[in-house]
């Protein structure tokens, strides 16, 4: 499987679950609750289930991903050639970043709730 | 206003100008590139045939760029602003509080709209590519696409205003 194909499929694959895990975690803190009530609190409960961790944990990587993939080829788009480089590295590093602060809090918040 | 939310709204504007600058690029280089990105243009086009209003689809793909792009540019802000929570839940509240005044709540319907139409037209270039749908379904699936972000745009918007209005 070439880069292409593999690239195509990620995308594709990330964004079918996130049309069910961006809408769903929206309507939640949105629609469902208003958001002045999701506090600390509404939080802290939140994680408290295995669900809520699972579902951001993969809202998480699928949105960073899909996110990186799509800019990715927006750089491609519009940035000359030989600029391309300095503008890919930066989107890695700051989604690489993003991922483990997101992954860090996630597993230390969830604790934190358990216990 | 706590030095942490001035701190997020630094980090909220930057965000926003991001977007608006990403937007001029995206609309600059369909002018330059694409054979045009003026509104009228665009206007005297879609009171074209059928066929010819694949013009739309064109404008559905800046549409879907520029929302994508939105929402990331949004999420890298927000995985910040909730990790506070692992740093101290008081910091978190104090910050999160911002999300419920006014201005943040007409943010949050912008956002509901270009998730809608970005999670909707996202379904839509599925389906062309699964069904091997044709140009004629394509667009008709547009104009769903279109009203169904409407409707869930007007509706999502009553709500999430509605503790402010």
């Amino acid at each position: 499987m070439s880069g292409r194909t593999l690239a195509y499929l990620v995308v594709r694959l990330t964004g079918l679950l996130l049309a069910v895990l961006v809408t769903g975690h929206f309507a939640v803190t949105h629609i469902v609750h208003d958001v002045s009530t999701t506090d600390a609190s509404f939080v802290a409960h939140r994680w408290s289930s295995v669900l809520w961790v699972v579902w951001d944990g993969l809202l998480l990587a699928c949105a960073l991903v899909h996110g990186a993939s799509g800019v990715w080829v927006a750089v491609d788009d519009y940035v000359d050639v030989r600029r391309r480089r300095p503008w890919r590295s930066v989107l890695v590093a700051v989604t690489t970043l993003l991922f483990a602060l997101g992954a860090v809090v996630l597993v230390v918040s969830a604790a934190r709730s358990a216990g | 206003m706590s030095a942490a939310q001035g701190v997020f709204l630094g980090a909220f504007t930057v965000v926003v100008l991001a977007v608006v600058g990403f937007a001029a690029v995206v609309l600059v280089s369909a002018r330059r590139i694409d054979g045009g990105g003026f509104v009228g243009v665009a206007l005297r086009r879609m009171a074209r045939s059928r066929r010819e209003r694949a013009e739309a689809a064109r404008w559905a793909f800046y549409a879907h760029r520029i929302s994508g792009f939105g929402i990331f540019a949004f999420l890298c802000l927000h995985v910040v602003d909730v990790s506070l929570y692992a740093v101290s839940p008081s910091l978190y509240d104090d910050v999160h509080a911002l999300y419920g005044t006014a201005p943040m709540r007409v943010f949050e319907c912008a956002l509901l709209v270009a998730i809608c139409f970005h999670t909707l037209n996202g379904l839509r270039l599925l389906a062309v590519d699964v069904a091997d749908l044709g140009l004629t379904a394509s667009l008709r699936l547009l104009g769903g696409v279109a009203s169904l972000t409407v409707v869930a745009a007007v509706a999502g918007s009553a709500v999430i205003l509605g503790p402010v209005t």
